[in-house]
This record gives C-alpha cells, sequence and structure tokens, in this order.
C-alpha cells in the first residue's frame, strides 16, 4: 500500500512536472511563462529542496527549488506586518536565505553567517518597514552562491502599502502584475546546468525556457528582477515603444519615467508600466535584450561564444519573453498616473560620514577585492554607528562592470562619474550597476537595528565575483547601549523537562535575553536555529522523535553561549 | 562576541569542489559492509562472480528514487550471468536522517530490493571509488585477481521517464564485457545529489 501510493505521488509529481516546464524542443516554439506561486500572510513555510525539472528533451535536469522544483513562490507581504519565517533545508547542502532589499536586524538577513545546515529549521522574524516594492530571497552561501543560484534556489517578494494601494496602478498578480526574474542557463550533454561559463547560452525566465506569456490590452506592470550570474540586460520592446519605470529596487518613485531603454544588472529591479491598449487583440511584441554592440565591460558585452566568459547570447540583442496581447480584463487601467508617491531622498550635505570602497585586483584569471582585501568570514570591514547618515563612494578603476549590493538600507544614489544620474534609477536603490572605470556614491541612512556581532554584507552582486571575494561586512553598532549596562545574569531554565510538545526557557534575571537558540539532537544534529526567539509562547518540540537534546542558548548581552539537555518523551 | 562568530563559522562545510575524476581503468578494493538484513557483504562473498555493478545510491536524492525499480531489473538479468549488483549507500547521516541505516532497512524492505543495500558508514567505500553522485553506478571487472573499474557514470540517460532512455550505459557495459568486447561508453557524467564527504 505504502509503496503503491508513493508510486502514484510520483506518477503525479512527475506529471505535475512536465505541466508546468514542457519541454523546450525547437527554435520557435514558445513555452507558458511559468507564473510563481502566492504566498501571504505573516508566517511563510519555505522548505528547500533538491529537485530536477524536464528543461529539454532526454534527461531531467537536477534543479533545487523552495516548495517546488525550480524558483520559488511570491512572498507578499503588507508594510507594518510582522512576518515570521520558517525557512526548512532539505537540501543536500549548507545553505542560507537572504531578504534581498529587507531592512531588518542583521541575524534575521540571512547572509553567510546565517548558515542553515541541512534537516534544519531557521526562524528569521521581523517587523515589514519597506515602502511597497518588488524585492527577493536567495541563498547567501559564502563561495556556493553560484552554484546554488544556478540550481534555482530564490523567489520574489512583493510589498504592499497604502501609499501604492492608493494609486490607479496594475496590481493583479499573474494578470496585469507579472513577475519576471531573467536569468539563463547551459546545459551539458546529460541536461544537467553548467557553470563552466559565468553567462548561460538559453534566456529563462522565472524557469521557463523560450517564454511567451498573455497579457490584456491595458496598461500592464512587469517587475522585472535580474537573477543572472554575471550578465546585464538593456531591456526594451521589440517595437521600440516607450514604456514607464515607476519602481526602482525599494519603491515607487515620485512619478512615472518615459524611456525606451533601461539597463538592468545583476540583482537589481525595476518596475515598469507598459501600454499594451493600442494594440491590437492577437497581435505580439517582445521584451528585449539589446545588448549588442556594448564594449567590453558590459557583463555580457564579451564577442566569444565559448570559454569561461562565452555565451550564445554575448553581444547580441535576443528576446527575452514574447508577449501576446489578449483582451483587457474588468477594471483595466488604461492611463498612467502622473504621479507615484512623495519620495525625501538624503542629499550629499546629510551625511557625517563619508567611505570610499576601491574595486582592485582582478587581473585575468584572479578574483576581485575591494581595497585588495579578499572577503574575510572573520573580518569586520566598516564600522558603522546606528543613525549615521553616510555616503559611500565605489571606485572602480579596473577591467570590468559590477553591480554593487548592499544590504539592511534603502539608498539614493547622488553621482555618477561617467555623467548625470538617470531619472529611471533617481529611486531608493539597494543596488546598482558600477561600470568599468567609473565611481558612483550614494548616501543612506543606517537606522534601526544595531549589532556588534552579526554584520551586513555590501558586494558585487555578480555571482563569481562575490563567491571569489568582492565582499566585505559593516556592523551597526549602538553607541550609547554598550558600555553604560551591568552585565546581567545569564543563567536560565528549561522547563518542563522531559518534555512533551513544548519547552520554556526562563532566564534568572528578567533583563537577560536570548540572542539566539540552537537545538541539536544527541547526534549532533541541528533541529533549529532561532535567531533572538520570542520565548512566551515556547518552543514547538512536539514533532521531535524521543530522545536526548541540547539547547545553546547565547545571551543577547553577553555574547556567551550555555548548553543545557534535555529530553523529549 | 567573536567567539559566537567562530561557531557559526564552524558550521560552514567544507567547500572542496569535486571535479570530473576519470575513474575507467582503475582498480578498486574489496570491501565488507553491513546488509539490511545484518549480515556483512564483500566482493569475496561471491566467488564465481565475473564482475560487478556497483551502484551508490541514497534514500534521500529524488533523482535516486527513480532508480530502484530499475536495480531490481538489472540484478534480476546480470546476477544470473555472473555480474550481481550491489547498491551502496554513502551519504553523511549525520545530514540527512532519511539516510540512516534503519531506514534503509524499510526502503529496502518497502521496494522490495533484490540486491544487497550496503551501509558505508565511514564513507571509506565511496572514496576509494571516487563516487560523486547518488545514483554513481560502476561497471568493475576481476581481470588478474584486482577489481578494475570498466564503466562509471550514469545508470541511463533519463531518471524520470524511463520509457525514454536511450542510452543504457551500465547494461550496455555489461553486455560488451560478458561478450569478451570493450565498453564502448567507459565514463559518463554521474547525475543527482553530490555525496558530501566528511573530513
Amino acid at each position: 500500500m505504502i509503496i503503491h501510493s508513493i508510486k502514484l505521488r510520483f506518477l503525479y509529481l512527475t506529471t505535475a512536472l512536465v505541466l508546468f516546464f514542457s519541454v523546450n524542443s525547437a527554435i520557435g516554439q514558445y513555452n507558458a511563462l511559468h507564473i510563481p506561486d502566492t504566498l501571504s500572510g505573516t508566517t511563510f513555510n519555505l522548505n528547500m529542496k533538491d529537485s530536477f525539472v524536464q528543461f529539454r528533451t532526454g534527461n531531467q535536469t537536477i534543479t533545487a527549488g523552495i516548495n517546488g522544483a525550480f524558483w520559488g513562490p511570491t512572498l507578499i507581504m503588507q508594510k507594518g506586518d510582522s512576518v515570521h519565517m520558517n525557512v526548512h533545508n532539505f537540501l543536500n547542502d549548507t545553505t542560507t536565505l537572504h531578504w534581498h532589499g529587507m531592512h531588518l536586524p542583521a541575524v534575521m538577513d540571512g547572509g553567510p553567517h546565517q548558515t542553515i545546515p541541512p534537516g534544519t529549521i531557521w526562524q528569521p522574524y521581523w517587523k515589514v518597514t519597506n515602502n511597497a516594492t518588488t524585492f527577493w530571497y536567495h541563498p547567501h552561501l559564502h563561495m556556493k552562491t553560484e552554484e546554488q543560484l544556478i540550481d534555482g534556489l530564490g523567489g520574489f517578494i512583493i510589498i504592499r502599502d497604502a501609499a501604492e494601494a492608493a494609486l490607479a496602478l496594475p496590481r493583479t498578480y499573474g494578470v496585469d502584475d507579472i513577475p519576471l526574474a531573467l536569468t539563463s542557463r547551459s546545459f551539458n550533454a546529460s541536461n544537467a546546468f553548467t557553470a563552466t561559463s559565468a553567462y548561460g547560452d538559453y534566456e529563462m525566465v522565472n524557469g521557463t525556457l523560450n517564454p511567451e506569456v498573455t497579457l490584456p490590452k491595458q496598461y500592464v506592470r512587469l517587475r522585472i528582477l535580474n537573477v543572472e550570474m554575471e550578465r546585464g540586460y538593456n531591456l526594451g520592446f521589440s517595437d521600440n515603444r516607450s514604456f514607464y519605470v515607476i519602481g526602482n529596487d525599494g519603491g515607487l518613485l515620485n512619478a512615472p519615467v518615459s524611456v525606451t531603454r533601461v539597463k538592468l544588472m545583476v540583482g537589481e529591479r525595476v518596475e515598469i508600466l507598459v501600454d499594451l491598449g493600442p494594440d491590437a487583440v492577437g497581435s505580439t511584441v517582445d521584451l528585449m535584450a539589446y545588448n549588442a554592440g556594448f564594449p567590453l565591460g558590459f557583463p555580457g558585452g564579451e564577442p566569444n561564444t565559448t570559454g569561461p566568459f562565452g555565451s550564445l547570447l554575448n553581444n547580441i540583442n535576443f528576446k527575452v519573453l514574447h508577449i501576446n496581447v489578449g483582451a483587457a480584463t474588468a477594471g483595466a487601467i488604461t492611463t498612467a498616473p502622473t504621479s507615484l508617491v512623495t519620495n525625501t531622498y538624503w542629499t550629499a550635505a546629510d551625511a557625517t560620514v563619508t567611505r570610499t570602497l576601491n574595486v582592485t585586483d582582478g587581473t585575468p584569471g584572479t578574483p576581485f577585492y575591494f581595497d585588495h582585501a579578499n572577503f574575510n568570514l572573520a573580518t569586520i570591514n566598516q564600522n558603522v554607528k546606528l543613525n549615521n547618515v553616510e555616503k559611500w563612494t565605489v571606485v572602480n578603476n579596473n577591467i570590468f562592470g559590477h553591480s554593487f549590493h548592499i544590504h539592511d538600507v534603502q539608498f539614493k544614489i547622488i553621482s555618477r562619474s561617467s555623467g548625470p544620474v538617470s531619472s529611471y534609477e533617481s529611486g531608493w536603490k539597494d543596488t546598482y550597476y558600477l561600470q568599468i572605470g567609473e565611481t558612483v556614491s550614494f548616501v543612506a541612512k543606517f537606522d534601526d537595528y544595531a549589532d556588534a556581532t552579526h554584520p551586513f554584507m555590501y558586494h558585487c552582486h555578480m555571482a563569481p565575483h562575490e563567491d571569489g571575494g568582492l565582499m566585505g561586512q559593516f556592523v551597526v553598532t549602538d553607541a550609547a547601549g554598550v558600555a553604560a549596562t551591568e552585565k546581567a545574569n545569564t543563567d536560565f531554565t528549561i522547563f518542563p523537562n522531559p518534555a512533551n510538545t513544548k519547552i520554556y526557557v526562563t532566564f534568572a534575571d528578567p533583563l537577560a535575553q536570548a540572542y539566539y537558540i540552537r537545538i541539536t539532537n544527541a547526534l549532533g544534529r541541528t533541529m533549529y536555529m532561532l535567531p533572538r526567539p520570542q520565548l512566551a509562547g515556547g518552543i514547538d518540540v512536539s514533532n521531535f522523535a524521543r530522545g536526548t537534546y541540547y539547547m545553546q542558548v547565547t545571551d543577547e548581552q553577553t555574547k556567551q553561549t550555555t548548553t543545557k539537555q534535555f529530553v523529549k518523551m | 562576541m567573536r567567539h559566537f562568530l567562530k561557531t557559526m563559522l564552524l558550521l560552514l562545510p567544507a567547500f572542496a569542489l569535486l571535479s570530473f575524476v576519470a575513474n575507467e581503468g582503475k582498480s578498486v578494493n574489496d570491501f565488507s559492509l553491513m546488509n539490511t538484513n545484518g549480515k556483512n557483504v564483500g566482493l569475496k562473498d561471491y566467488p564465481n562472480a565475473k564482475g560487478f555493478i556497483i551502484v551508490f545510491t541514497c534514500n534521500h536524492c529524488p533523482f535516486a528514487k527513480l532508480y530502484p525499480p530499475r536495480l531490481n531489473e538489472l540484478n534480476s538479468k546480470y546476477q544470473a550471468l555472473g555480474v550481481p549488483l550491489i547498491a551502496i549507500s554513502s551519504t553523511d547521516t549525520l545530514l540527512y536522517e532519511e539516510d540512516t541505516y534503519p531506514m534503509m532497512v524499510a526502503k529496502a524492505k518497502n521496494e522490495k530490493f533484490n540486491f544487497p543495500y550496503l551501509f558505508d558508514e565511514f564513507q571509506s567505500v565511496a572514496k576509494d571509488f571516487k563516487a560523486q553522485k547518488t545514483p554513481h553506478a560502476f561497471v568493475i571487472w576481476k581481470e588478474n585477481g584486482k577489481w578494475i573499474v570498466k564503466y562509471s557514470g550514469a545508470i541511463d540517460d533519463n531518471g524520470a521517464e524511463p520509457a525514454k532512455v536511450k542510452n543504457r550505459y551500465v547494461a550496455n557495459a555489461v553486455d560488451q564485457l560478458l561478450a569478451g568486447k570493450q565498453v564502448e561508453v567507459k565514463e559518463t557524467k554521474s547525475i543527482g545529489c553530490q555525496i558530501i564527504l566528511r573530513k
């Protein structure tokens, strides 16, 4: 009976996979664009697991997905909500999960320090304070980021808020509001993904090769993410129509900006409005990458089709998404708003601290570094005081372009040495294109979350570059709080012991708090990783097998770790 | 406070990237590992064997889960011809509870394995063979008293859709060896979950 049901489930799964990711057999034959499922509410269960997908004729491709076989669900969050994540690592490897763009405590950030061993549940939580926008989540395990991204791990986050909801914008997910994760992949003879080049040979959107989608004859909103390893996109439409940029990485612009091309580097997002109203039902238009003619330094501008930086898509114009125009929907948006939201941006005059980073090294065949220092997990490169407004300048007098990203904050680009800052990137940003030979400055405020222990990252978002060491880390510290207070008594008790469903932790000193709790079983397998756990309701151990467990509690103030044993019955 | 970071660092896995290792032509050692019936099994337990199909597999890997019926078929056919199949699980059981010995016993019983399913607790056999993925198949043949690898790689070229298999790599290799011929395809890439070797 058991075998039977497993087999049935497998048949079902395989059929579902084949239906979802239909085989890309011939050029010119489109596959329906996959629209990721959505999860909403305040508790998000994310299961990271190995899987496989029928991408091409022949053998399946080994992949990894979140709640699915490739890529993950779109998480829809409301500004002001406290969200709780249950991240369960069923992968064949350690991983991390980073909430790209989100302003949150460093210990919840999912950077390279918050490693989740296989089989472990990691439970970060935070209050969503960012404005309505498009973020994403992805693994950030140092030196493994490229491999895990290629496997397919990641997903979109859409934040909604009242200011955005008040605007007449398309927001029916999957109908007139479409997430597009742009990337490319190469395959070997057995259809496995290869990483021999930094650039894939075949364009892939939301995990669909050669995709097409039918969009209604009205204003349509596209939330576009570059989730390549290195390639940049110079996006436009096949008939050169103009379209509006309405949002950058961190939220809506003050007003829509009309453009015909937008450059989008790895990790960046852009929200655009495109008017399909004048198009006839049944007509088509393509979203294109106009990547032909770029000089060396533009990622993907290389002329070669093979080798470590070769790709069939290099330095050519290629199709990203084939769009069929369908009938308009009820309640269609037929005009673009003239203004969006009111942003108050930082200026250079607001900054009280200035920092400069230089992209160095990277002679052909060697990794890039910031200021000649390889990334080191044990080295804090920058100390930022809480509530500082700072101006950071990144100098790229080097041989290639980069995509600079900083965690924790949304910033305002104030200058580019190559010329004026384009109005289409005038909004809140967390990632930007740092061109070859260019110096770019931005201003940001580092507020709300201080933590002298857990750092935030800044790095080039091109995965081979960050894995190679083009990354640094900073801590945000609260000057007032550190020296002033006495050390609390960090002793604690756990009860009931033996425990059946829940175990409670009580500190001897009511002022003491847990910074981190890790529960391991008798073999040393990690069961739970709980950053700053909310302990009032107890810790649920009902799904643990009977046996002895160890609870390691790291105290918030002293960062000392104490281990106690308990029995699950 | 540094101490805390250090303990976090210790949890990072080994970053050794396994490259594609040519296995064909090398010799491998006999072993003795516990089968799911509690008895140890090794190559010397088959005095009349001309060769073996050794498949490194495991319980947890989605791709490995596709193959047990095909492993049963391979063993039914080739054991009678003097080439038995032995499956070995070498994955790190500290990482994958599903791959622990009691769960191997349950899987062998539930899926009616007609071949030994051995527990390589210390990953020593996987290291000797340089097994990389689950499943990773080897065809070994007896030459001058030694066990020589004649084929290393995938079992066939389609995991999820057995009906669409075009190249039965393992079966072809065994057929060719039984016919006294050279193996045509000596090496393919094994596909599946990485066998992460503990230090």
